[in-house]
């Protein structure tokens, strides 16, 4: 909401600063987002009285004026038509700059010298209007500035309202917070405006409200014999400054005075309504009705409506109809001043999909008290800017409730806020916001929430009132007398933390992506259906074709991280991002795990002076996934992998105790084709929850043992056929004694030769010769025995 | 005796040394027990006894003086040797070194361990919720009505009528509320959805959400907490302020603000003008929300905060666009 500083000053006495006022209604609640400063762009502008008005006697389109400044009077040559004699207009005297920065001097005129100039709008930069000079109002005093005349310096708010405090929707309601933080009274009296009053309303029309729930007030004023105008400057200019457009004198009235007061007011065209009669009615059946903007709006069920004799006139508190709008040819006004049921605005507007500034207001609900007083500060201001009669009387509809009373006890206040706030600042805070106490007692008292606060429901909406008008600043910060058990942490997010910090010190950057992904990411993997991650959670409203889905698996993200930073120089990538996946399970129903992704492309470096980097190939990716699976206490094995995005031959799934954990490899080309990656990449993706199911992270210490550790090689040749695992598992099974099998050579000919070093250890004794080389015997027969398997000799 | 003649072929014997082994070699010759010298000495003894004090005298001071000029030799080769040695090791110790391959975990990562480590001192504890959250727990258990402007179309997810994709962390409280009793002191992070796409806003975002519940938890222990969390996240001068704000599931409602560190308090566009920063939401559990759980405001009262994980980031590091943090460069995120 904007609201000019000068306007304020209508209300309230205000001593301090534009700057200073902003920060004590921020820390009120009311957050001034932004001062916009408004300063004249003319300087040495005043007023002036035309005394004459000449003809110049060599330029038939010119004349010549003489001017009262107040302190002398001085011929004007001026061209304008719009002017006559006794007119209070802006003179820009010798020396005075204009809004363009033209600087007015002494100046002859075809023979006559002018001393000075009369202004239209245009040049004072008061608005676009350049259609002749611009008229002041009667009372300017002659010689004052007209930067004072016109208030045009002057500071704009821009105030956050909070969305339950819709009586802050208005100069007043602002300036009734501003009057609690300066302690002072706010006035209202000068705005009710003297008119004689002709005829009477009930000979001129009739109201009917048939839903009181939707519309428990409506009021209708009338004024005939107006003329349609231009409004005055200063109703335009604070129109302008609060983010309207100004329209003409009767339209610019409603909305003065809603931003005045905070009730938005429709007027018709009281000509143009059918059958003399107001209807305020509930749609019954689907209607087509065509707002005063000239769009055809659709109107549902039960949408609240406003109709004369025959039909729909405006859509309650939102928009009005073409076919009874204010025209430049308007002579009679009806003006409605109504209160509508929030909840039947809002759902009509969010039917419609439009929102006004009347719509704004009433759906988050309006002073129902001040319906009528607003009405007939409207009327009053149209009768003083458009002429006419005010019609004597109104129309009115009420349906009055009795004002919600919430009993609060003294004690809980200072409990729940931790304060010491006595009792008599509690009530004059209160006070100061008009939510007046009826009852005061020992131990609490009632209040009476008066209708225009919609935020006050409860005994602790009073406490926050409190300690909003005493200021949060004041509240002492205090540490929770309470002791409160203390958990261990979550062990899940502990156990994504020690796999962060593992990948971190392998060397892996982490990272994060949006948790959803396109349909064409599932595609480019060739994964279909039945697999589970072809089963994806749709977005009904997403915000792009890339992000229609959850993802339902993170390696498609890692891969467009790696494209993005290989197209930007980089070489060799290690990614890891650790994050939820998302499926729908058979019932169709979503469902969320934990999973992890890990990728590497490139070496391990670039370049080091002394050393050579070969490529990574498929052992570096699983040599970091045995670490990983090692830091909780688990092993893996490998199994061949039927991943459709997976390289046959250098992949594998991957399984803790006998369960599927994920899958292990290098990347299909044609797949990385799709994400424009020429390189290869080795990649891994799991599910945490299978790991985090079987991890074992309570370590138990084994002594150091005291006796020597032996080591014997052995070298076997192996078929292509027969993996290396099933002889490594196969020397451990020999004894208890075997501690370590390594493999530490592999070289291939006709077949594999690969060297195997075995570690003997006794916790027992020291190993005698002739107990390893039994055991050496057991392990070559053991192993020859292999299909496919022969010790080199 | 020619003495002379001796020293001239001593000095022979020596400027024929080339290398340190031909110096042992002389030493022997010259010195050794049947070397020259000693042959001269026991020829001294056959000689009489005002011969043998004058030519012992010379022969004494020659073996001296042979001896001198052997350490001479000596220490000049083994100086020689030492050179030569320290030539074939010497390595140019301004070559660049070789640092270890480590990688950074995501700054959101690390602004959110920081986080919780704070709220850990502080006796909370972590609780997690699921990412696709029922409107029951996103919104309604909240005391977000149903006309809410915070449930049209524009803000919230929608994966079909009633599920929704949570858009703040805060169905957490609901959900650790439902399954315990209280007391309760939580902290729950994890990622929100909203679909807005610009400069301050992307589609996903992460949230930490707080929550203690207790028999007299009081306004005046939510501003202590916080304070505490600031001062330790961004320096214990950091300036801050709590205003009234509003939250449909708080009452009263705090908005926290830090001194903006970019502009000091003096004001910048960063912080509009305005000197600082907001950076949490917060405020005393709604008596709706109890009632909805089934606590007993009468019983307990709580307060409750959430933050946006990449705005303390942003501020942080300080970041100037949001977007920053998904496009996963290798350039940004080696920075951390
Ligand atoms: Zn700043």
């Amino acid at each position: 909401m904007r609201i000019p500083f000068e306007w304020l000053k209508d209300f309230v006495v205000i001593d301090i600063e534009p700057q200073e006022l902003a920060k004590r209604l921020t820390m009120r609640g009311l957050e001034v987002e932004s001062l916009e400063e408004y300063a004249p762009s003319f300087r040495n502008v005043v007023a002036g009285e035309i005394v004459s008005i000449d003809r110049h006697s060599k330029a038939d389109n010119l004349s010549i004026c003489t001017i009262d400044n107040g302190s002398s009077i001085l011929p004007v040559v001026c061209g304008a038509k719009n002017i006559s004699k006794g007119d209070k207009v802006p003179f820009a005297m010798i020396d005075a700059r204009l809004a363009d920065g033209a600087v007015i001097e002494k100046k002859e005129l075809r023979g006559v010298t002018s001393f000075g100039m009369l202004c239209s709008e245009r040049e004072l930069g008061l608005s676009d209007d350049h259609s002749g000079i611009f008229i002041l109002e009667d009372n300017a005093k002659l010689g004052e500035p007209l930067e004072h005349i016109l208030g045009v310096s002057d500071v704009v708010f821009d105030i956050s309202v909070p969305p339950n405090r819709g009586d802050c929707l208005s100069v007043y309601g602002i300036a009734r917070e501003v009057g609690s933080i300066l302690d002072q009274k706010i006035r209202i009296l000068p705005f009710l405006l003297e008119a004689e009053e002709t005829g009477n309303i009930a000979d001129l029309i009739s109201l009917d409200v048939f839903d009181l729930a939707a519309c428990p007030r409506y009021v209708l004023k009338m004024i005939q014999g107006i003329t349609i105008k231009k409004s005055p400057y200063w109703i335009r200019s604070r129109i302008s400054k609060c983010g309207m457009r100004p329209i003409n004198s009767i339209v610019d009235v409603t909305n003065y005075v809603m931003l005045e007061f905070g009730q938005p007011l429709h007027a018709f065209d009281y000509d143009r309504l059918r059958g003399n009669r107001i209807e305020v009615k509930l749609t019954h059946a689907p209607t087509v009705f065509r707002t005063l903007d000239g769009e055809d709006r659709m109107l549902a069920l039960n949408d609240l409506l406003i109709c004369d004799g025959v039909g729909p006139v405006a859509i309650a508190g939102i928009m009005g109809g073409e076919n009874s709008e204010i025209t430049e040819d308007t002579k009679n006004v009806a003006l409605e001043s109504a209160f509508f049921n929030p909840y039947f605005i809002r759902r009509t507007v969010r039917g419609l999909g439009i929102r006004s500034e009347a719509s704004l207001r009433f759906e988050k609900g309006i002073d129902i008290d001040n319906v009528d007083f607003a009405g007939e500060r409207a009327i009053l201001l149209m009768h003083k800017l458009s002429g006419g009669k005010v019609v004597k009387g109104y129309r009115e509809v009420y349906d009055k409730k009795e004002l919600n009373r919430i009993f609060v006890s003294f004690g809980k206040i200072n409990e729940i806020l931790g304060t010491a706030i006595e009792q008599r600042d509690i009530v004059g805070a209160l006070r100061s916001v008009d939510l007046h106490v009826m009852k005061e007692e020992e131990s609490g008292f009632l209040v009476s929430i008066p209708p225009f606060r919609y935020d006050i429901n409860e005994y602790i909406d009073i406490i926050e009132e409190i300690a909003r008008i005493h200021g949060y600043e004041h509240i002492p910060a205090t540490t929770p007398v309470t002791a409160v058990k203390t958990l261990k942490r979550d062990k899940k997010e502990n156990q994504a933390g020690i796999a962060k910090d593992y990948f971190k010190s392998a060397g892996f950057n982490e990272l994060i992506n949006f948790a959803f992904f396109s349909v064409k990411d599932i595609e480019n993997f060739f994964i279909t259906s039945p697999d589970e991650r072809a089963s994806c959670v749709n977005i009904m409203n997403p915000i792009s074709k890339d992000y229609e889905v959850m993802r339902t698996f993170i390696a498609a993200g890692v891969l467009k991280n790696i494209a993005y930073n290989l197209n930007r120089g980089a070489k060799s990538l290690r990614f890891f991002e650790s994050g939820k996946v998302f499926y729908l399970n058979t019932e169709g129903l979503p469902v969320e795990y934990p999973a992890v992704c890990f990728a590497m492309t490139g070496r391990e470096r670039e370049y080091f002076w002394r050393d050579k980097y070969p490529e990574y190939d498929f052992f570096d990716i699983k040599g970091v996934l045995e670490g990983l699976v090692n830091c909780f206490g688990l092993d893996i094995h490998i199994e061949k992998s039927m991943e459709p995005f997976l390289n046959p031959n250098k992949s594998g799934d991957v399984f803790v105790n006998n369960e599927k954990a994920g899958w292990i490899g290098e990347i299909k080309a044609e797949v990385l084709k799709f994400y424009e990656i020429e390189q290869k990449v080795y990649c891994a993706e799991l599910r945490f929850d299978v790991i985090w199911k079987m991890s074992r992270l309570n370590v138990q210490y084994t002594p150091i043992p005291k006796y020597p550790q032996v080591t014997r090689d052995f070298t076997f040749l192996i078929a292509d056929k027969t993996p290396v695992s099933h002889i490594i598992e196969k020397i451990k099974g020999v004894s208890p004694l075997i501690i370590d099998v390594g493999v530490f050579d592999m070289f291939k000919k006709e077949v594999r030769s690969v060297s195997f070093r075995v570690v003997f250890q006794s916790f027992e004794d020291t190993l005698k010769d002739e107990t390893v080389n039994a055991l050496q015997d057991i392990i070559i027969k053991e192993v020859t025995n292999i299909d496919g398997v022969m010790l080199r000799g | 005796m020619d003495i002379n003649a001796l020293k001239g072929k001593i000095e022979q014997e020596i400027s024929s040394v080339k290398n340190i082994e031909d110096l042992e070699k002389v030493r022997t010759l010259l010195l050794g027990r049947k070397g020259i010298l000693s042959e001269y000495i026991d020829r001294i003894k056959t000689l009489d006894k005002e011969e043998r004090k004058i030519f012992g005298r010379e022969i004494n001071l020659l073996k001296q003086w042979t001896e001198e000029k052997l350490r001479e030799f000596k220490q000049f080769y083994e100086d020689e040797e030492k050179n030569r040695r320290e030539l074939v090791t010497w390595i140019d110790i301004s070559m660049p070194g070789k640092t270890p391959v480590t990688g950074k975990k995501h700054p959101i990562t690390q602004t959110l361990e920081e986080i919780i480590k704070i709220f850990s001192t502080l006796g909370f504890s972590v609780a997690e919720g699921p990412d696709i959250e029922s409107d029951y727990y996103n919104f309604e258990a909240l005391n977000i009505p149903h006309d809410h402007p915070a449930r049209d179309m524009q803000d919230t997810f929608y994966i079909k009528k009633g599920v929704v994709l949570r858009t703040h962390t805060s169905p957490v409280q609901i959900r650790v509320m439902e399954s315990q009793l209280p007391p309760v002191k939580i902290i729950a992070p994890g990622a929100v959805y909203r679909c807005d796409s610009d400069v301050s806003h992307t589609p996903m975002f992460h949230q930490v959400e707080g929550l203690m519940v207790d028999r007299h938890v009081r306004f005046s222990d939510l501003k202590g907490i916080l304070s505490i969390f600031i001062q330790e996240m961004f320096g214990s001068n950091t300036p801050l302020r709590f205003r009234p704000s509003y939250f449909p599931f708080t009452e009263p409602s705090a908005e926290v603000d830090i001194g903006c560190v970019i502009c000091g308090g003096r004001g910048c566009r960063v912080c509009k003008d305005t000197g600082w920063l907001e950076i949490l939401g917060s405020g005393m559990v709604h008596p709706q929300v109890f009632r909805i759980v089934g606590y007993d405001p009468e019983e307990v009262t709580g307060f409750a905060f959430g933050m946006g994980v990449e705005r303390v980031a942003m501020i942080k590091f300080g970041i100037d666009d949001i977007r920053q943090f998904y496009y996963n460069d290798i350039r940004f995120l080696s920075q951390f």
